[in-house]
């Protein structure tokens, strides 16, 4: 649901795109830093990619999902929780990647943008192929495959939809988004290796016989994506204004234990 | 009796709005076009707002979610929420079938006259929709 741009910002150039490099925070202040470029991106009408770990493990839950269901997934039900803003299931943040992307969005469509999902881990299953690991989405897995985003599971890498990415029948790379009227926020996570907090999620290193760091891969990752979407990423950082929105977001909403509860 | 979606008024976010006086006052019908529920795909949550919210023309009243996707829901008018279509969020897989009727969202009672004055007529939804692909 949106609307056109509005807001006093003289709109930049959608061919040129911000790169934040990969950096480590708390479950607030990454969820935070998101929503603060995403509303950047809905003035300015700049992309922005980022790159993240998380300070300690972390569960986040998908928007709509109940705190209470953390009851159903034994192993993460201690580490610390933050709620998303985006959809789908819960992720544990640990031995993981998460990348965070932030695009304007053309005026009169509705819904999410599958265009993004399929272009981005495309991008990201390009980039896996450079270390021989074959990711495919879960639509191109052969007669059968179906949805499974049914909400039955817990975890977001126990359901299936038809852009994640899938490696030897393991779910691998799950991404949820969040419109504004003006621009999309795409969050995702990449298991690395499986966490203590979910064993039963084998991460792409465990899956090679050669391990792979998210070091290796972002380089790989930001040259597909400038490919894909037509954008230059250019090395910047989060602006002054960025910072102290993020940090205004973060206490009054993730840092909330009212937020995380609110369902 | 069937809503006629070509006499709603419709905002560019893709809500619509069937106006009507009831008691002097007029009331609007809200709910989300059939090209939007299209374009979302299978919705699997709504958040409806509460009843006697004041909102304002512009101003976001809920949010869905589908293919893990959030997304809000603006009011097209200004005036106070005074009836929600409670089960409708349960009933989601209905609203594809049904978006005029079946699918309305919440009724407003409409406090200016002139927030509606930005809305589009059935004939300039059609065509946003059509150069939105």
């Amino acid at each position: 649901m949106m609307n056109t741009r509005t807001g006093a910002g003289i709109l930049g150039d959608p061919r040129i795109g911000r790169l934040i490099s990969i950096s480590t925070a708390g479950s607030a202040t990454n969820m935070a830093v998101d929503q603060a470029i995403l509303n950047a991106v809905s003035q300015s009408g700049i992309p922005v990619l980022r790159f993240y770990q998380w300070v300690e493990p972390t569960l986040s839950l998908g928007y709509f999902q109940g705190l209470a269901s953390r009851s159903d997934h034994c192993q993460s039900d201690q580490i610390r929780c933050v709620r998303r803003t985006t959809g789908g299931g819960a992720i544990v943040h640990d031995r993981e990647l998460t990348y965070s992307i932030s695009m304007p969005v053309p005026a009169g469509q509705a819904g999410p943008r599958s265009a993004l999902y399929q272009q981005t881990h495309a991008a990201i299953a390009s980039a896996l192929a450079c270390f021989g690991v074959h990711a495919v989405p879960f639509r191109l897995t052969g007669t059968g495959a179906r949805s499974e985003s049914d909400n039955s599971h817990f975890l977001c890498f126990q359901r299936r939809t038809p852009e994640d990415l899938i490696v030897s029948g393991y779910k691998v790379l799950g991404s949820a988004q969040r419109k504004s009227r003006t621009a999309v926020l795409q969050h995702g996570s990449l298991l690395m290796h499986a966490s203590e907090y979910a064993p039963q999620l084998p991460g792409v290193s465990d899956l090679l016989s050669v391990p792979i760091t998210a070091d290796d891969l972002i380089p790989g990752i930001v040259a597909n994506l400038s490919e894909c979407l037509g954008v230059d990423w250019q090395a910047g950082h989060l602006s002054e204004q960025e910072k102290l929105d993020a940090e205004q977001i973060s206490c009054e909403r993730f840092s909330q234990s009212g937020w995380t509860a609110r369902r | 009796m069937s809503r006629d979606e070509s006499k709603l008024l419709y905002a560019e976010s893709h809500e619509w709005v069937d106006l009507a006086e009831e008691n002097g006052k007029t009331v609007g019908t809200i709910g989300l076009s059939g090209f939007a529920l299209e374009q979302l795909n299978d919705l699997v949550y709504m958040e409806l707002p509460e009843l006697g919210r004041e909102l304002t023309a512009g101003e976001e009243f809920g949010e869905v979610e589908s293919v893990k996707a959030v997304s809000p829901l603006y009011s097209p008018v200004s005036g106070k929420v005074i009836a929600v279509h409670d089960d409708l969020p349960e009933s989601l897989e209905k609203l594809n079938d049904d978006p005029y009727d079946f699918g309305w969202i919440l009724k407003v009672e409409v406090s200016q006259a002139n927030s509606v004055d930005a809305l589009l007529d059935h004939a300039a939804y059609q065509k946003q929709c059509a150069e939105a692909g």
